[in-house]
């Protein structure tokens, strides 16, 4: 029992980050139905920025952490509108070897720039644990890794629907053409959609590894990425909401199940691989997406 | 075209065949130039560095221009985007050393284990297929090449596949005693002017040997596969699987079959994939786990889009790309203006990420559109029957590349 | 009488057409102030293409003047600026979006406090909307989906509105009441309108001057009460 709840808790710390990536995905995937492939190293980047800021820089860690959401977004802002926005939104593929040409180069610039020797990172919550559950001990960190998913969601929720660049991005979100006959321009609408899911994944890497368990590394986001991809797929590749859940299911599916059915633990990816492949199958629009109607 | 190109062709004519006898000859010249100069240590030194160009290099490149050919197939003649070629090689690779290194196979014999195995898997990797369409296809099969490393890894597996270790196979290609490599080193050595290029004067150990033996088997069996897709994209049922990617709608309404077209092609691909694993092993000697990460299956598609997708000789250039662009990074340690520690590390990954966002850009048909377009400024092929086509009509490419299409029509 | 009154919209030379294929192939046509100018045409004829020329969105060549201004070169983001509303083909509705939000987003322009003031006349208007506020615009029936994007279009409080082909999948009974609507707006706002319909007898009713578009010439051209009369619209798009 003892033994079931800390692999919750696990679970939940684990999920959060994927949340937080599946998220900043669906952000890109409900405007332009694309699949930033490179969202993973983006967040790997920003997390090193916080990392420098913060080590290197001595700027107090918070601030560094925000000061290197503001940074990354302005990085991909400055990547949609030279990469991105010369190709038409509506043909996927120039955009998707963009992508995965970009997941290449960011990999590979934070490897020549920090190696790929792991570093602790430090810490952005309380350590130590808050409370005991039948035996279970759950540590401050899951609690506010936790937090930090639903702090997140609920910013970006009232950010879509209470202001005027949130509704412009429904609009486009919803009907390009419409949107640009209302007067929106669809370019920095769908950069704005960039900046934000850029420092939605820094956030996500700064918070997974501000533990002593885990460090940075520029590899740190690259099977992250399958499990954000699979916990976005399962939520609805265009629901915030079902992010979450999927995040949060992914994760406890990998802490939980796995070990369970006697899976070893390197095979907890292809449980992810699994969810992603029958959701697809069965339910291409996820637990809380939009259905997409085929025309021919 | 403002002006007719300097030389001109008409198909089936003695100097069309002349033409393309010239082309096939320096192809050849080049594979025994690779296989007897760089049997040895062939480097060109350019800025304090040293690139060798040994032929071991060239075979693990025909191992990914065999597998890159497989991705022609699905995603440049299907219009099926697959992130998951990886899978596959990574799968052929670790049969094969399984075979060899426990059974005793002789290399070649393992591609009767291989293309079924790979083939049946595919085939089964293009059910979802079906109805998974696109970038999630992408997805899926993205995933697909993620997890191989950590089936590898299985405890239950490790018997087979000699877990994170790698699996060690110590059986060579040697070639057969009658075959004077050997002398023909020694003969070339002698010719005036170029001699000196030709290996060491002393012959070939039987470690180069080996490797020249297993370059030349493996071109072979490259050539075998590119044939065989030549044939098969120029067929009936390569016809119907272009219809698929031009519109899939279309396609089906005309009576093709949708899902035995792309179950087929995504077998196909696979099995190509997994003939490409073996010639790596054969090469390197070992399977390690680390080789056959979501990476690997990336940099196929970076070959495929570098090459060109939807040709078949942008497999070759996009195989040789991916080969020698992340060895040769890797051996520069010294380049005029750029700061050292940018040479040190994953400088080679940079360059490819350069190269396929530049290209998707500036040359989207790929590396073998650009060479095209230069060529049709000097030669021009005319179809072999005028009089019903007007004199301009489409130019044909003497390599026998039909069915050109630019990157954009792969659907996602 | 429309000669007297200064031209909204003053189109000549317009070519255009979607990448290699040349749809519109050369014509002038004009819209004064506080007209209903209908543009009538078979399918294929270049109607829609000649709405989506004048608020930028397909390539197009010739000069298109809105009130004296070349908007050839804009892009449709600075038409809608300059006062140009255009409702598309099938409606062009936010589906996943609220009837609020879809008529915000017709005020995304606008930058005064009288957004409310408007959304509640048009709730006065049409009343469905005012009851469905807070449903997805998809959910809505087709006729109400229409209202809807007119009323979006509106809110942009337009000096010109193009409307395409508004009757298109609606029940006869349903588009008598939207073209009795365009009249009523016309009237009490002075909103000049530009109308695409096949539909030529309800249009060529609300409208005071008319043009023919046939293969992406302007065939005919005239008073609408001329064209109801003329023996060949008649025949072809009147069904008489």
């Amino acid at each position: 029992m003892e033994l079931f709840i800390n692999r919750i808790f696990d679970g939940l710390s684990n999920g959060a980050t994927y949340a937080l990536i599946a998220m900043a995905l669906v952000m890109i995937f409900k405007a332009t139905t694309l699949i930033n492939f490179a969202q993973g190293e983006f967040a790997m980047f920003g997390g090193f920025i916080a990392y420098v800021l913060a080590t290197e820089r001595g700027v107090p860690m918070w601030g560094a952490v925000i000061l290197a959401m503001l940074l990354s977004a302005l990085l991909a802002a400055g990547i949609e509108r030279t990469l991105i926005r010369p190709f038409d939104p509506a043909d996927h593929l120039p955009l998707v070897i963009i992508t995965l040409g970009l997941f290449l180069a960011i990999n590979a610039i934070a490897g020549i720039v920090w190696r790929f020797d792991p570093r602790a990172f430090p810490e952005l919550f309380p350590s130590g644990n808050a409370t005991s559950i039948g035996g279970a001990n759950l540590s401050w960190y899951t609690i506010f890794t936790v937090l930090t998913v639903f702090v997140v969601a609920g910013g970006l929720t009232l950010l879509l629907n209470k202001t005027k660049i949130g509704l412009a991005f429904r609009a486009v979100s919803s009907n390009l053409e419409s949107s640009e006959l209302v007067g929106i321009k669809v370019g920095p609408t769908l950069q704005f959609g960039w900046a934000i899911a850029a420092a939605v994944g820094t956030l996500a890497v700064a918070v997974f590894v501000a533990t002593p368990v885990r460090q940075i590394e520029p590899n740190v986001m690259i099977t992250g990425l399958i499990f954000a991809v699979s916990a976005a797929a399962l939520g609805g590749l265009d629901s915030l909401g079902g992010a979450i859940v999927g995040g949060l299911a992914i994760g406890l599916v990998q802490s939980i199940v796995v070990p369970y059915v006697g899976v070893p633990s390197e095979l907890s990816l292809l449980a992810a691989v699994v969810v992603l492949m029958l959701v697809l199958l069965f339910k291409p629009s996820g637990l809380f997406g939009t259905p997409a109607v085929e025309r021919v | 075209m403002a002006t007719a190109p300097r030389f001109q062709f008409t198909e089936g004519t003695t100097q069309y065949r002349t033409y393309k006898l010239i082309g096939y000859g320096i192809l050849l010249l080049l594979i025994l130039i690779v296989a007897f100069a760089y049997s040895d240590t062939g480097s060109i030194t350019l800025f304090d560095n040293d690139y060798k160009i040994s032929i071991t290099r060239v075979t693990k490149a025909i191992s990914f221009i065999i597998a890159i050919l497989g991705l022609q197939v699905v995603a440049g003649f299907t219009g099926q985007l697959s992130l998951g070629q990886g899978f596959f090689f990574g799968v052929g690779a670790y049969l094969s050393a399984w075979l060899v290194a426990d059974h005793n196979w002789p290399w070649l014999l393992t591609l009767v284990v291989i293309i079924p195995t790979c083939f049946i898997f595919g085939m089964a990797f293009g059910i979802p297929a079906l109805r998974i369409k696109g970038l999630y296809l992408a997805l899926v099969t993205l995933g697909l090449a993620a997890i191989l490393p950590s089936l590898i890894l299985l405890d239950k597996l490790e018997p087979y596949t000699a877990g994170a270790a790698g699996k060690q196979t110590d059986s060579d290609l040697v070639p057969p005693g009658w075959l004077p490599l050997d002398g023909i080193v020694d003969a070339l050595h002698k010719i005036p002017l170029v001699g000196q290029y030709f290996g060491d004067g002393d012959g070939l150990s039987s470690r180069e040997e080996q490797r020249v033996w297993t370059f030349f088997i493996m071109t072979i069996v490259a050539v075998v596969c590119f044939k065989m897709v030549g044939n098969l994209i120029k067929s009936r049922p390569g016809r119907a699987i272009r219809a698929v990617r031009d519109n899939e709608t279309s396609a089906a309404v005309n009576g093709i079959g949708l899902a035995y077209h792309k179950t087929m092609s995504f077998g196909v691909a696979s099995a190509l994939g997994g003939v490409g694993g073996m010639v790596y092993v054969a090469e390197l000697g070992i399977a390690s786990p680390g080789d056959f990460t979501q990476l690997l299956s990336i940099l196929f598609i970076v070959g495929l889009v570098v090459g060109g997708v939807g040709t078949l000789s942008g497999a070759v250039v996009g195989g040789l790309v991916i080969a020698f662009v992340p060895d040769w990074a890797s051996s520069t340690q010294n380049f005029p203006g750029v700061p050292e520690r940018w040479l040190q590390g994953p400088t080679g990954g940079l360059i490819l990420g350069i190269m396929l966002i530049v290209l998707t850009f500036v040359l989207p048909g790929g590396i073998v559109a650009g060479v095209r377009r230069l060529r049709a400024r000097f030669v021009r092929v005319n179809p072999a029957r005028p009089p019903l086509l007007n004199a301009d009509g489409p130019t044909i490419d003497p390599l026998a590349d039909s069915a050109t299409v630019d990157a954009a029509s792969v659907k996602t | 009488m429309s000669e007297q009154r200064t031209e909204v919209l003053d189109v000549s030379h317009l070519e255009g057409g979607y990448g290699p294929i040349q749809v519109l192939h050369g014509f002038d046509f004009h819209v004064a102030e506080g007209e209903v100018v209908v543009i009538l045409g078979a399918n294929g004829a270049g109607k829609t293409t000649t709405l989506r020329a004048v608020s930028g969105m397909i390539q197009r060549t010739g000069t298109i003047k809105l009130r004296g201004e070349d908007i050839s070169k804009a892009t449709p983001p600075e038409i809608v600026r300059k006062g140009v509303a255009h409702v598309p083909q099938g409606r062009g509705t936010l589906p996943e979006l609220s009837v609020e939000d879809n008529l915000r987003v017709g005020a995304y322009i606008r930058h005064d406090d009288e957004v409310d003031d408007d959304m509640d006349q048009w709730f006065d208007v049409y009343p469905v909307l005012r009851e469905r506020r807070n449903q997805r615009a998809g959910s809505l029936s087709g006729g109400e989906q229409q209202m809807l994007a007119v009323a979006r279009a509106l809110m942009s409080r337009p000096s010109l509105l193009l409307l395409d082909e508004p009757s298109l999948g609606l029940a006869p009974i349903i588009v008598q009441d939207l073209f009795d609507r365009f009249s009523h707006i016309n009237k009490d706002t002075g909103t000049t309108m530009l109308i695409v319909e096949q539909n030529a007898q309800l249009a060529l009713g609300i409208a005071d001057r008319g043009y023919v578009l046939e293969s992406g010439h302007i065939q005919i051209e005239g008073p609408a009460d001329d064209l109801i009369h003329d023996d060949a619209i008649r025949k072809a798009y009147l069904g008489v």
